[in-house]
């Protein structure tokens, strides 16, 4: 009786918190007063920091419904194992091997080289790099691929009209035709998060930090992506391209493509 | 003397060509989105789409630390203090939100060994067991997930 007395009363007195946290976190429709052109979001990527469990890619797909199938990815990682050099030869490193099953969801399967073998081996996450000069928004022919004002670059999935071009365009492979809305797809920084103040997915769960997300024009300038940008030495994906990506890797290899 | 007077012929291409150019602005006008010029070369009003596009599904820490500040504390003194509630125990579930008796699952030793099992592409400093090696997948026996350091 005084158990049941007690746990009406607990949950009468957590209906009030409860709501309050169901407004905070699910605002709808549009989070008001977000102002596109006070912001500029980046995420940027720590090799040495990424251990491979994968958290970030399951954590993708639900948190933006992407298609289950094994070839639709928001986010993945890759796993590299550059392999030790033939004995004979004057090379510093062997052969490099890159893998990514199941974009790495669920985390790796132990690797089919024999630890002996193995030079070095490291895990890159990878989404999209938010190039300046991005090269799916130039070949676009409806304009549904734009850069948005604080950092994004989205789609519009009521004009694509799912020619492919943009997927074709991205170097890096950060686009997919979703077989749902028969549009373009990519890494939007979780465009629905950011606006009301929430982390990208990928960034809420990993668990090392792998992953620095923050605002350029963070006026209190307390941003970890600041911190991250000062203290690493750090690179982008393809630089000869020319696509300028924003995305910094830190401790990036070589061989990363 | 005559003054100069267009042919016919003459005047009727440059009819054609103008209503073309009439009919071509209308249709421009018309079929254009309100807000396509707004940022750039696409449409302003795809921005706020994207924002109500879905709800967010994970939470976050911060929505946990309201209703639970005490395991967020002991969790911040602890090698997990950069870990979010959601990495392991899972999305909260609306239900979990809205009704607090309905508990989130209790993770198993799986979800510890994602991060923890040894490879050698994990980076050496970070915290690795073979568990052939070590005991078993039941971490929860002798670790406490929300405070590690605490060995026993």
């Amino acid at each position: 009786m005084v158990a049941t007395v007690g746990g009406v009363l607990a949950g009468l007195l957590a209906l009030p918190a409860a709501r309050a946290l169901k407004k905070k976190f699910s605002t709808s429709p549009a989070p008001s007063g977000y102002d596109a052109s006070k912001h500029k979001w980046l995420m940027c990527l720590d090799v040495d920091k990424c251990i491979g469990c994968g958290l970030c890619a399951d954590a993708c797909k639900t948190e933006n419904h992407v298609p289950e199938a094994s070839h639709f990815f928001r986010t993945w990682i890759e796993r590299y194992i550059i392999k030790k050099p033939a004995p004979a030869t004057a090379a510093a490193r062997g052969e490099v091997l890159v893998d990514s099953p199941n974009g790495g969801r669920g985390g790796f399967p132990p690797a089919l080289v024999p630890r002996a073998d193995i030079l070095k081996s490291f895990f890159v996450p990878k989404l999209c790099n938010l190039c300046e000069a991005s090269p799916c928004t130039q070949v676009c022919p409806v304009g549904a691929t734009f850069d948005t004002p604080d950092g994004a670059v989205l789609v519009d999935p009521s004009y694509c009209i799912g020619c492919g071009f943009c997927i074709q365009a991205c170097p890096y492979g950060c686009r997919f035709l979703s077989p749902v809305t028969r549009t373009a797809e990519k890494c939007t920084l979780c465009y629905h998060r950011i606006t009301r103040g929430l982390l990208p997915a990928c960034v809420e769960v990993c668990p090392t930090q792998a992953r620095v997300f923050g605002d350029l024009k963070n006026p209190l300038a307390d941003d970890p992506l600041q911190a991250f940008v000062q203290e690493n030495k750090v690179n982008t994906l393809k630089p000869h391209l020319g696509t300028n990506p924003r995305v910094l890797y830190a401790n990036l290899d070589k061989e990363v493509r | 003397m005559r003054c100069f007077q267009m042919p016919p012929q003459v005047f009727r291409v440059v009819l054609l060509i103008f209503a073309i150019g009439v009919s071509y602005l209308v249709a421009r006008t018309l079929l254009t989105p309100a807000s396509f010029h707004e940022y750039g070369f696409y449409r302003g009003a795809a921005l706020a789409e994207h924002t109500t596009r879905h709800e967010p599904v994970f939470a976050g820490k911060l929505a946990c630390g309201v209703r639970h500040p005490d395991v967020l504390k002991t969790l911040a003194k602890g090698g997990h203090k950069n870990l979010s509630c959601e990495a392991c125990h899972g999305v909260v579930s609306p239900q979990h939100l809205t009704d607090p008796t309905s508990n989130m699952d209790k993770p198993s030793g799986a979800i510890c060994l994602r991060c923890h099992e040894a490879s050698p592409s994990r980076p050496a400093g970070f915290r690795q067991i073979v568990v052939k090696d070590h005991y078993a997948e039941k971490c929860i026996e002798c670790h406490l997930p929300h405070e590690p350091n605490e060995v026993p």
